[in-house]
């Protein structure tokens, strides 16, 4: 390994101290100067910082040629990272957009720093491939959306969510830490390609299964897939709204794409095989049992919901349940690379259509509603641009073409359907179709309240802010856009994780 | 320069096209702006195509071709373009010139009618088309603009639609020609299928009137073993090219078309959209000569194609002028003229090639276009009168146009040495005179010859001498007087009458510099030509005819003044049931309405019980047969399905309660939870191990 110069490591991290650099700038500039400047205007300065930041790393990530792999795996910069360090950048973008006429907290720098942070945390995971580092960037990210959640001092559960989330999380990464140290005790390395090398020669037994299964609670947290999804609800209800849009798009994101990373290097020779006949002992037929019940709960489950955001929570479980389907395609798949585009793209899209509904949500509860799902009756005389744009997020989540979110769902399918052995994964993909129909019914409800049942007799038209509605718009604009030529995104990650894998 | 005039080529059709396009928005009341946007657009045009005209006139040998891809389909590229040759810069000239003359005089004849926006509107959308037919470089583009004339052309002799024969006759036009354009199209098909293309040339060679496409084509094997694909090709494309000149049998559209207003008679039906059909032939012209056996020292190609061509055109140029001699409508006359003249032109081209049938379509553009805005200009001032036997003495009251008139029937005659029709017209009985097939179409030729100026100069006896013979009577002395045409519809007269006379001298055989120009060769002056022995035989022929023509027609018209309307014509007379016939256009409608159409209706009414009775039938049982099944699936569905499905729902439902209790709150079940879920995993996983 030869060793990197410091120049050469800010090069690599530049996105990352960038980001960090605006974080610290947030922080000092609104205790130091804005102090006692009405909190709109402290909204808005820690707003901007933090866009510009977004704004420099993410030109930072889009130079070509910062390409290089630095101690042993733990900075592992390449097309793919960059490309997925944009899209989290953009997220968080939008979560900034959404955050600065809330009228949610007090601690304007902190907030906003804090964001920053957990971005800079997203963007350490995917750009790793040493397990130490792993845990320690998942932590980064974990830590920060932990305190953001209890931000929200409109919130009397606020606090009680963060706990939870908190509780939960810490037990989760206390079973990731084990397993990663066990897979260290087995094989002798931090490097997940090492580990990789030596899993392959000692194939599938007790110890490995621990480790594996260990490890994969510790994701299973992370995206919220049943039965490590029970923080999500509360979580998402309780924390302020552009948070849980964070937590529901860039966090899960950067989940995903390490997972896969995880699974195709490290674990690439223990994937046994979750078809039909002839499952396999390894971590496909785990995760294919964690997809199954995060599509049959989550989406069973939101049909119930009364409140659009833990109906989107539920939703966010379901979601994952069909990206654990697409990453099932990385046990067989010949085109290893191929296989984690797909669920790549479907993650980024998913969150943001996702982060689209929450900001609908927020707008809700700032226009002195609540995000009450009768309370949408009408919508679309009230507040017509805004209704149209959640008709267009609702649909595309349901997978309706020719939005993003069908071209996603087919990608997805199709990588699943052709990744062996024969048509092994029918039977799980079928379910998963058989599941987004159900997901109609409850985005459809929504839908039904806004569109046909007519507004109430005192709701008047609904003022929605400048910086929310342009954020929708854009939003809609990226579904509709990326619905109609996927290959905008997904041509370059096809062919970024092509050169990676 | 040539260069970029070929590249500007394109603004000729464009720019009217964009004015038809403003026009459409313009408001009724708005008639000033409409008819300047026309005339505007029309003229800039004139101004480009004759600039371009002028820059190849000192280099005929050039084609600028200017092709773009239109449609990819599959791994065919479908190529439109346009060029700069001779004969397109000729045709655009032309058109483009007589248009805005033509537009200048339709400004002061529809200045009482209301529709007057309208009226330009589709003038323009003529003039586009035509002017795209002319310089397009693709038979599919020439197809599209050939549609959009006759599109124009039908909503032009339509334009009084509330005259039920104008509505009537703008519908047998359409439905004629299109009978033609079947031909067309079937003969393009083809012609893509032989060679894969349908631009005519392109730079690098690979155009189907190229040497390439033309050697593949004539290398082919016979069709049926009986004929040569070019031939068939080139008779398909003749057909279109006969509907729309008007050959016979096609011809019976074009006298009808005179309904629309005189303006659109002498543009479309005159001078440029009729003649499109020679234009197409002469374009094609190298396909026309595929197989082509040349004949001894005469110049003639012969093919079984152009042998087919000169014989409709010599029938045709014989057959309307006798039917022309025995008209009475100032317009019909004209319009059966027309179409003896195109026969003349499909004559010279089949038999002398292009330049000869394109000269006489380039003078005749002309002083067709004179005669018809002059006939426009005696009907204006006769209050709208069109009958011959009505009018009388007219040469009185309108000194220009009787003039003009006077020089277009000249023109038109052939009258030797000063006007244009003479040289035309006898470069084709020249060239039918050396045509080594057969020397019939030369005497039918030559008899046309003598009944042209017989007709003509019968029309202006009946029109300019004797006395005035209006409807109302003379004699009751109330009847208004004609009167001259305003300047804006003289003068245009004035200035075709110049060229009619004119023309000529471009065209004479000591300077056939037309002929050459449109062969792409440069000409060279020779006087010894006019006077070598078989120049003068025919002219001398021709000389004949005119001057036995005119002498027979005023021996019967001119010599004693026509004195009053009811008297019967004075060939009537003597040869009762020969003149009957002709006046009844040799009842070639009737015969198309006992035969053609008496068939269509028959078996438009059986196809009618066919399908009321049988087809009906048999969907009015499957239909029964539907809704019995349907009544079936609806008690099924009604009573299985939808019962199961609510069933599914309602249990969908209830598990959506029972995953939402999952949820209760407690952290400590949550963490139970998640231990449980990690042991469960872990025996899944194990439990495969060996």
């Amino acid at each position: 390994m030869a060793a990197v110069t410091y120049l050469e490591l800010l090069k690599l991290g530049g996105s990352e101290v960038l980001l960090v650099l605006a974080g610290l700038v947030v922080l000092l500039v609104d205790l130091a100067v804005m102090r006692d400047e009405p909190r709109q205007n402290r909204m808005l300065l820690a707003g901007a910082i933090s866009a510009v930041g977004c704004f420099a790393a993410g030109l930072w990530a889009l130079q070509d040629g910062i390409t290089g792999r630095a101690f042993a795996g733990m900075l592992v910069i390449d097309r793919a990272s960059q490309l997925v360090k944009v899209v989290l950048l953009m997220m968080t973008a939008a979560t900034v957009a959404l955050s600065v006429q809330g009228r949610f907290t007090r601690h304007v720098g902190e907030y906003f720093s804090l964001l920053l942070f957990s971005t800079v945390g997203m963007m350490l995971m995917v750009s790793t491939e040493n397990i130490l580092l792993l845990f320690v960037a998942l932590e980064i990210a974990s830590l920060s959306l932990y305190i953001l959640t209890a931000f929200n001092e409109e919130n009397p559960q606020a606090d009680e969510a963060a706990l939870k989330y908190f509780l939960f999380g810490g037990v989760a990464a206390a079973f990731l830490l084990f397993g990663l140290s066990v897979l260290y005790g087995l094989t002798g390395s931090l490097d997940l390609r090492e580990i990789g090398a030596v899993l392959g020669q000692r194939g599938v037994d007790a110890g490995v299964a621990v480790a594996v299964v260990l490890v994969l609670v510790g994701f299973g947290f992370k995206v919220a897939a049943v039965p490590f999804h029970l923080w999500a609800p509360d979580a998402y209800v309780g924390a302020p709204t552009p948070v849980a849009a964070l937590v529901a798009s860039g966090s899960k994101v950067a989940a995903f794409f390490l997972l896969g990373k995880v699974l195709s290097t490290g674990f690439a020779e223990v994937a046994g095989s979750a078809a039909w006949h002839g499952v396999l002992s390894g971590w496909a037929p785990v995760l294919a049992v964690m997809a199954c019940f995060s599509l049959l709960l989550g989406n069973l489950a939101a049909i119930a919901q009364k409140r659009l955001k833990r109906l989107l929570a539920y939703s966010a479980v379901g979601h994952a349940g069909y990206m654990l389907v697409g990453a099932m395609a990385l046990a067989g798949a010949t085109d290893r690379g191929r296989a984690l585009a797909m669920v790549v793209f479907y993650a980024a899209t998913y969150g943001f259509t996702t982060i689209g509904a929450f900001g609908v949500a927020a707008a809700m509860e700032r226009a002195g509603e609540s995000d009450r799902i009768d309370g949408f009756a009408g919508l679309s005389s009230r507040a017509p641009v805004m209704s149209f744009c959640l008709m267009i997020f609702l649909l595309s989540l349901a997978g309706i073409p020719p939005l993003v979110g069908f071209a996603g769902k087919f990608f997805l399918f199709g990588s699943a359907l052709a990744a062996g052995p024969g048509l092994g994964l029918v039977w799980l993909v079928g379910f998963a179709i058989a599941m987004s129909a159900v997901a109609l019914f409850y985005y459809l409800g929504v839908l039904k309240q806004a569109y046909v049942v007519p507004a109430g007799e005192r709701a008047g038209t609904l003022t929605v802010q400048v910086s929310v509605i342009l954020t929708l718009a854009v939003l809609t604009a990226v579904v509709l856009l990326l619905g109609l030529y996927p290959g905008l995104l997904l041509d370059p990650l096809t062919r970024a994780l092509a050169v990676g894998m | 320069m040539i260069e970029k005039l070929a590249s500007l080529l394109v603004l000729v059709p464009v720019l009217p096209l964009l004015a038809a396009a403003a026009i459409a928005v313009t408001k009724r009341p708005h008639r000033q702006r409409a008819s300047t946007l026309a005339i505007g657009a029309m003229g800039l045009s004139c101004l480009i195509a004759v600039s371009a005209f002028l820059a190849i006139a000192g280099a005929p040998e050039e084609r600028l071709v200017r092709n773009f891809d239109w449609l990819h389909i599959g791994n065919t590229t479908i190529q439109l373009g346009w060029m700069l040759d001779p004969l397109s810069a000729a045709m655009a000239a032309m058109v483009s010139f007589v248009g805005l003359l033509i537009f200048i005089f339709s400004k002061g004849y529809m200045a009482h009618d209301e529709n007057y926006t309208r009226f330009f509107g589709f003038l323009a959308l003529f003039g586009a088309a035509m002017l795209g037919l002319v310089i397009a470089n693709s038979l599919l583009l020439l197809f599209i603009c050939w549609e959009l004339v006759g599109l124009a052309s039908y909503l032009l002799i339509g334009f009084w639609f509330h005259k039920p024969e104008a509505a009537a006759a703008a519908k047998k036009a359409f439905i004629t020609t299109r009978v033609g354009d079947m031909g067309l199209l079937l003969g393009m098909v083809w012609l893509h299928a032989a060679t894969g293309t349908l631009t005519f040339y392109t730079e690098g060679g690979e155009g189907c009137l190229q040497a390439g496409a033309l050697d593949s084509l004539g290398a082919a094997g016979l069709t049926a073993r009986l004929i040569a694909p070019a031939t068939l090709i080139a008779l398909l494309l003749f057909c279109g090219a006969a509907g729309k000149s008007g050959q016979v049998p096609l011809h019976v559209w074009l006298p009808d078309a005179m309904e629309g207003p005189t303006p659109v008679s002498a543009l479309i039906h005159a001078a440029t959209m009729v003649a499109a059909g020679v234009f197409l032939m002469a374009r094609v012209f190298p396909l026309l000569e595929v197989g082509a056996a040349m004949h001894g020292e005469s110049h003639s190609v012969v093919t079984p194609a152009l042998t087919v061509i000169t014989w409709v055109g010599a029938f045709t140029a014989l057959f309307a002028a006798f039917i022309a001699v025995a008209q009475n409508d100032i317009k019909r006359i004209l319009a059966y003229s027309t179409v003896s003249q195109l026969g003349y032109m499909f004559l010279g081209l089949g038999a002398g090639g292009v330049a000869v049938g394109m000269f006489h379509l380039l003078t005749h553009a002309f002083f067709k276009a004179l005669l018809f805005l002059g006939a426009g200009s005696v009907i204006h001032g006769c209050h709208e009168e069109q009958d011959i036997r009505y009018m009388g003495g007219v040469r009185r009251w309108m000194p220009v146009t009787f003039a003009t008139y006077a020089v277009g029937m000249m023109a038109l005659s052939g009258v030797p040495l000063f006007f244009s029709g003479f040289w035309s017209k006898d470069e084709i009985l020249h060239a039918a005179h050396g045509w080594p097939v057969s020397h019939i179409p030369f005497l039918m030729g030559s008899l046309g010859a003598v009944l042209t100026a017989f007709y003509m100069t019968r029309q202006v006896c009946y029109v300019f001498f004797g006395p005035q013979r209006s409807r109302e009577g003379a004699d009751h002395g109330k009847a208004a007087h004609p009167h001259e045409s305003p300047r804006v519809m003289t003068m245009p007269l004035v200035i075709l009458a110049t060229f009619a006379v004119g023309l000529g001298i471009f065209g004479t055989p000591a300077w056939p510099w037309a002929q050459s120009f449109l062969e792409g060769e440069h000409a060279h002056l020779a006087f010894g030509h006019l006077f070598s022995g078989e120049v003068l035989a025919v002219m001398g022929t021709s000389l004949v005819c005119v001057a036995f023509g005119i002498g027979a027609g005023w021996w019967f018209y001119g010599r004693q003044p026509i004195s009053s309307a009811a008297r019967p014509d004075a060939l009537e007379e003597r040869f009762t049931p020969v003149f009957v016939a002709l006046k009844n256009r040799l009842y070639v409608d009737e015969l198309y309405e006992a035969t053609v159409i008496r068939f269509n209706a028959l078996a438009a009414r059986f196809f009618d019980v066919v399908d009321r009775w049988i087809l009906g039938g048999a969907v009015a049982v499957i239909g029964y047969l539907v809704v019995g099944f349907a009544w079936i699936g609806r008690f099924l569905e009604d009573h299985g399905v939808n019962a199961g499905f609510d069933l599914g729902c309602r249990g969908i439902r209830r598990g959506a309660g029972a995953g939402a209790a999952l949820q209760d709150g407690r952290v400590h079940n949550y963490l139970r939870a998640l231990g449980i879920g990690f042991a469960t995993l872990l025996l899944l996983m194990t439990w495969g191990c060996h």
